[in-house]
């Protein structure tokens, strides 16, 4: 192997000089765990705050004509349900996860650079709040789409402050982005336990890893279009002003080389969550640990060069190579679905809660896989762009992909972080109301798209025949939004009564599990030996796996 | 020989509805449990099936749209013979390899044979949709040498414009809305080859009629040309699917294919009424 392992110091005893308490411990944290905490949390109550605006969208378009609200208000909140979902949800939410779990499945005290951990935190918070005061200015909150294509985010069309605190907030956000993706990478690299080769990295850092590279590489792109934009308002720049030499499409191209690898920088870690429970319900390791990771690799490069597939109508985009490359995508995400089957089949599957959602993820995120291979298709792309198929697709793959694998995340790992178990029955109750809901809402989605209906529209004509789906859709949406309450119930109750957890409830395979619940400041009293990508497992099954272990397979096995 | 052929073969196929009518009656009481069960199954693959009929892609009204609805067509095909292959070998696993006892299964850590076959096949497959891709592409795209007439669309918030020109480039009749309430309707002559040349005045708008199955963005400062060869009379909506501001949903036209006759005398018409108008 070409990976040497060094020596590292043991983690440092737990100093902790000035010790406090409540509200003032929680602001001035550099503990990796709590800051991972105030990330789940803050980015949760955004997810709330835009799923109560996707009610109100599903709400007005129930019925033909306008019925809740005014063509404006109607535009704005579409506007921040984008926002808020993939800026401020979706794309920080992992981060919680990695925060917390990624030192303690390398084995690691804390992260690479605490402090600058905690200030990433703080901005991105300062960022939400931003954004969210737009809704406080005169003209109310921008009326722009959540891609803000120019000339109609321009000055000259959307005036007042609103849109302004949108991009400063967002292009704050991508500086604690930025800040945070060299904190993870640095603590992947450098902060792994001896025999921690990676290698025997548990897959879900290896998303976490790649992820943040993407960070790295598209959240300059999107700072790029938030400045030039912000010129463009303040100053007349004229980057995206034709009469000036500017052009609406340049503005696209900037930002779409940010907007589809941050599909991948939201999906990714779902990949690595999913990649960590299947296997531990399955109680079967990982199959194809190899090809998982380089399938990660080859998805996240690929990423880069098909970002003008969501510009083939502009009509001024090279169209056979960004089909290609959209097409080949297929192929690595293709081998991880095959991948996660391999590693269900022959098993000994345990349905938790947590597998359910697992289940969930891989059947809903097949289908949003599924669609994209039809959108990588200039001609269909014709077809379908900017109708309520490319809607149903992507949140096929944001909502259904990201919300399944995120909650088989959350009941997987609660106990861990705060010592006591989900109740699984209303686990399980959430589960199907999710998953009802969930398809009732998007599946009716994908006619209307191929009828014609358009996305960001208040209102359609009565005559166009498009009411049935969009009342199915309506009252999925409806389902969709009461199955949260299960959960925040679930949480609730768990913090009053809830059992406690042992330190491994699950049978876990990676160190998190090899530490108490929820584990102490320094994350480890002492760590096992590392000797494969399951040192828990092997401690519990030692002798076992010894005997079953195929050496070809695994040449990192000591 | 060859038509005697022929002509058993076609007596074959008009007789066929015929045999599978009376296919039915008089076995109603001979049927077994097998075949008594499968009826009753029917209706569990009619909701499949419906599904599948309904995610078809719309019957087009241009060549160039019919083009776009057999690709459509080949991909929901692909689509679905993989979506049943991993969803059937999901629910076999789910349902198979359940937890029924403590003993810990054969830990697998891989299979390479297997997993080049599941990196290879999808390849290949991707390849097969990529070549149909780029062959309805380059028609869909291709512009006609001499388009029959020529109409300059021209977006703006929230209404259209069109202007037509003949083959020779002599400016035709304008169609321009009177008030944002006006629907504007966008005159066609059907079979022949029209050529659109799209732009916009102040945002990006885009230009789609769905039964032609086909949008294109407009751009400030671009213009962008594609053809449509409109073979179906009859009157079908259009609306603008670019996100362009306040009343974005009200930014609808109607297209209207009519027969040549009848599509020249209108133009001669809104000719003579200009000229009216300008003298």
């Amino acid at each position: 192997m070409a990976i040497t392992e060094v020596e590292r110091q043991a983690p440092p005893p737990d100093h902790h000089p000035h010790h406090r308490e409540g509200v003032v411990d929680w602001i001035t944290t550099t503990d990796h765990k709590k800051i991972g905490i105030l990330y789940l949390f803050t980015s949760f109550t955004v997810f709330l705050l835009g799923g109560l605006l996707a009610l109100a969208v599903r709400a007005e378009l129930a019925e033909p004509g306008l019925q809740f609200l005014t063509e404006n208000t109607y535009n704005q909140v579409f506007t921040m349900h984008g926002t808020l979902m993939i800026f401020l949800f979706a794309g920080q939410v992992s981060t919680g996860l990695a925060n917390y779990f990624v030192p303690l499945q390398l084995g690691a005290a804390d992260v690479a650079f605490p402090r600058l951990n905690a200030m990433s935190y703080w901005l991105y918070l300062l960022g939400v709040l931003m954004v969210l005061s737009s809704f406080l200015t005169a003209n109310g909150a921008p009326a722009i789409g959540w891609t803000a294509y120019p000339p109609l985010s321009t000055a000259q069309f959307t005036q007042g402050p609103g849109v302004d605190l949108w991009i400063l907030g967002l292009a704050m956000v991508g500086a604690a982005s930025i800040a945070g993706a060299v904190n993870l990478v640095a603590t992947i690299f450098a902060g792994r336990m001896p025999g921690m080769t990676m290698f025997r990295m548990p897959l879900f850092c290896w998303t976490i890893l790649v992820m943040q590279l993407l960070i790295l590489f598209a959240f300059p792109a999107l700072t790029a279009a938030l400045a030039m934009l912000f010129l463009e308002r303040q100053f007349g720049a004229g980057f995206f002003n034709p009469a000036q030499g500017g052009s609406p499409v340049l503005y696209q191209h900037i930002f779409w080389f940010f907007g589809h690898p941050e599909v991948y920088i939201i999906i990714l870690p779902i990949f690595g969550v999913i990649s960590e429970v299947i296997p531990v319900f399955s109680r079967k390791p990982l199959f194809g640990y190899r090809a998982m990771v380089f399938a990660v690799f080859a998805i996240a490069a690929l990423s880069f060069s098909v970002w003008a597939h969501h510009m083939f109508v502009t009509g001024a985009v090279n169209l056979p190579w960004f089909s290609i490359m959209s097409l080949l995508i297929g192929v690595p995400t293709g081998v991880k679905i095959f991948n996660w089957l391999g590693t269900m089949w022959r098993g000994s599957i345990h349905f938790t809660t947590s597998m359910l959602m697992a289940m969930g993820f891989l059947v809903v995120f097949l289908i949003g896989g599924i669609t994209g291979i039809f959108l990588a298709s200039p001609p269909i792309d014709f077809l379908v762009n900017d109708t309520y198929y490319v809607v149903a697709h992507f949140h096929y793959v944001m909502v259904g992909g990201l919300l399944f694998g995120l909650y088989a995340g959350l009941y997987f790992w609660f106990p861990k972080m705060f010592g006591r178990m989900l109740s699984e029955g209303w686990g399980k109750v959430q589960f199907w109301l999710m998953f009802v809901g969930f398809n009732l809402t998007f599946f009716p989605q994908f006619f209307l798209g191929l009828d014609g209906m358009p996305r960001r529209i208040a209102d359609y004509g009565d005559f166009l025949g498009w009411d049935l789906w969009n009342r199915l859709s309506t009252a999925g949406a409806l389902l969709t939004g009461i199955s949260t309450l299960p959960f925040l119930w679930n949480v609730y109750r768990t913090f009053r009564k809830g059992q406690r957890a042992p330190d491994d409830p699950w049978g876990g395979f990676s160190l998190e599990w090899a530490t108490t619940s929820p584990p102490p400041h320094h994350n480890f009293e002492e760590l096992p030996q590392i000797r494969s990508e399951r040192p828990v497992f092997d401690l519990r099954h030692g002798d076992h796996e010894a005997a079953h272990t195929d050496p070809e397979r695994n040449p990192d096995r000591g | 020989m060859k038509g005697k052929e022929e002509s058993s073969h076609q007596v074959l196929a008009t007789d066929a509805p015929h045999r599978l009518r009376t296919d039915d009656d008089p076995k109603e009481d001979t049927l077994d449990r097998e075949q008594r069960l499968q009826r009753h199954r029917r209706p569990l693959l009619i909701v499949p099936a419906a599904l599948l009929l309904a995610g078809c892609a719309p019957d087009g009204v241009t060549e160039q749209g019919r083009d776009i609805q057999g690709l459509y067509n080949f991909f929901l095909i692909a689509a679905a013979v993989v979506f049943l292959l991993v969803t059937g070998l999901l629910i076999w696993s789910v349902i198979r390899y359940r937890r029924r006892g403590e003993e810990l299964p054969p830990q697998i850590h891989g299979n390479n044979k297997l997993e080049l076959t599941w990196t290879i096949l999808p390849a290949i497959l991707v390849v097969v949709l990529f070549i149909a891709t780029i062959q309805t592409q380059n028609r869909v795209t291709a512009l006609s040498d001499q388009p029959a007439v020529t109409i300059d669309v021209l977006g703006f918030q929230w209404q259209w414009q069109f202007n037509y020109s003949g083959p020779d480039g002599t400016p035709g009749p304008k169609v321009l809305p009177q008030s944002q309430d006006d629907i504007p309707t966008l005159r066609v002559p059907e079979d022949e080859t029209i050529r659109f040349r799209l732009s916009s005045s102040d945002v990006t708008h885009s230009f789609f009629v769905p039964k032609a199955l086909f949008k294109r963005m407009a751009v400030p400062g671009r213009t962008s040309e594609f053809d449509m060869t409109f073979d179906t009379a009859g009157r079908y909506p259009g609306n603008c699917t670019q996100y362009c501001g306040l009343l974005h949903d009200r930014m609808v036209f109607n297209v209207e294919v009519m027969p040549k006759a009848e599509f020249d005398t209108w133009y001669d018409s809104e000719q003579a009424r200009a000229a009216g108008a300008g003298a």
